[in-house]
């Protein structure tokens, strides 16, 4: 199963430009798995300054795509809390990155899931472009219900 | 067995919530003694999950306000 952008906008609350994911490849609720892309093209705003005439992808981008992804995962595994819109926050993060990612490159991210409950989730991310690994995150995050705010 | 149990669980939950090791008393509770926030306690219990390959249901979760509740779990499930 995958799903478009249209699918992705319904579950995520951020928008262009602060959209990290394109595509989603796969998805495997048995496994708690989610396979996403993300391809950051050369005109995106944050090259301008990141850097001027070396352009690569920050790494606090590279997390929070993960962190996205994480999140569409969390909504495939939990589709009756995720159709409540609730809001999404990070509550932790433990990253590392191995190698620069440059527009254009298709960057593949699979995100595992350890634990997901009504109220949070933890997940395991690794990020490639090629078979190569850009970056390894896990993420804790909170799932807030608004009508539990 | 049980003894390096709770020396392993222990040490989780001291890296998790930066408490000493001396400081982690077994009965204090999580949330009113020892101040721990929501997101460290899901932590804790997926860094459980992880290490000792059992998984412990949504609805057990809230119970586990100790480092004594923990064990007495881990000690029922690991055998």
């Amino acid at each position: 199963m995958s799903w478009d952008i249209e699918k992705i906008k319904s579950v995520l609350p951020q928008r262009e430009p602060f959209l990290f994911v394109d595509e989603v490849l796969r998805v495997d609720t048995d496994s708690f798995t989610v396979v996403a892309k993300k391809t950051f093209s050369p005109g995106e705003y944050f090259f301008k300054g990141h850097f001027p005439g070396n352009p690569i992808v920050p790494g606090v981008i590279l997390i929070e795509a993960m962190a996205q992804a994480s999140i569409l995962l969390y909504a495939a595994c939990k589709p009756e809390i995720a159709a409540l819109k609730p809001d999404y926050y990070l509550g932790k993060v433990k990253s590392e990155f191995r190698q620069p990612v440059r527009p254009g490159e298709p960057v593949i991210m699979e995100i595992k899931g350890l634990k997901m409950i009504n109220n949070a989730g933890v997940g395991q991310a690794t990020a490639k472009v090629g078979e190569n690994i850009v970056a390894k995150a896990e993420f804790i995050f909170g799932v807030i219900r608004k009508d539990a705010r | 067995m049980a003894n390096q149990l709770e020396a392993e669980l222990n040490k989780i939950v001291s890296e998790i919530t930066e408490i000493p090791l001396d400081k982690l008393k077994p009965d204090a509770d999580f949330f009113d003694d020892l101040k721990i926030d929501s997101m460290k306690a899901i932590e804790i219990v997926a860094a459980f999950e992880k290490k000792y390959k059992v998984v412990i249901p949504e609805e057990e979760i809230p119970k586990m306000r100790s480092l004594s509740k923990i064990i007495a779990f881990a000690k029922d499930k690991i055998k």
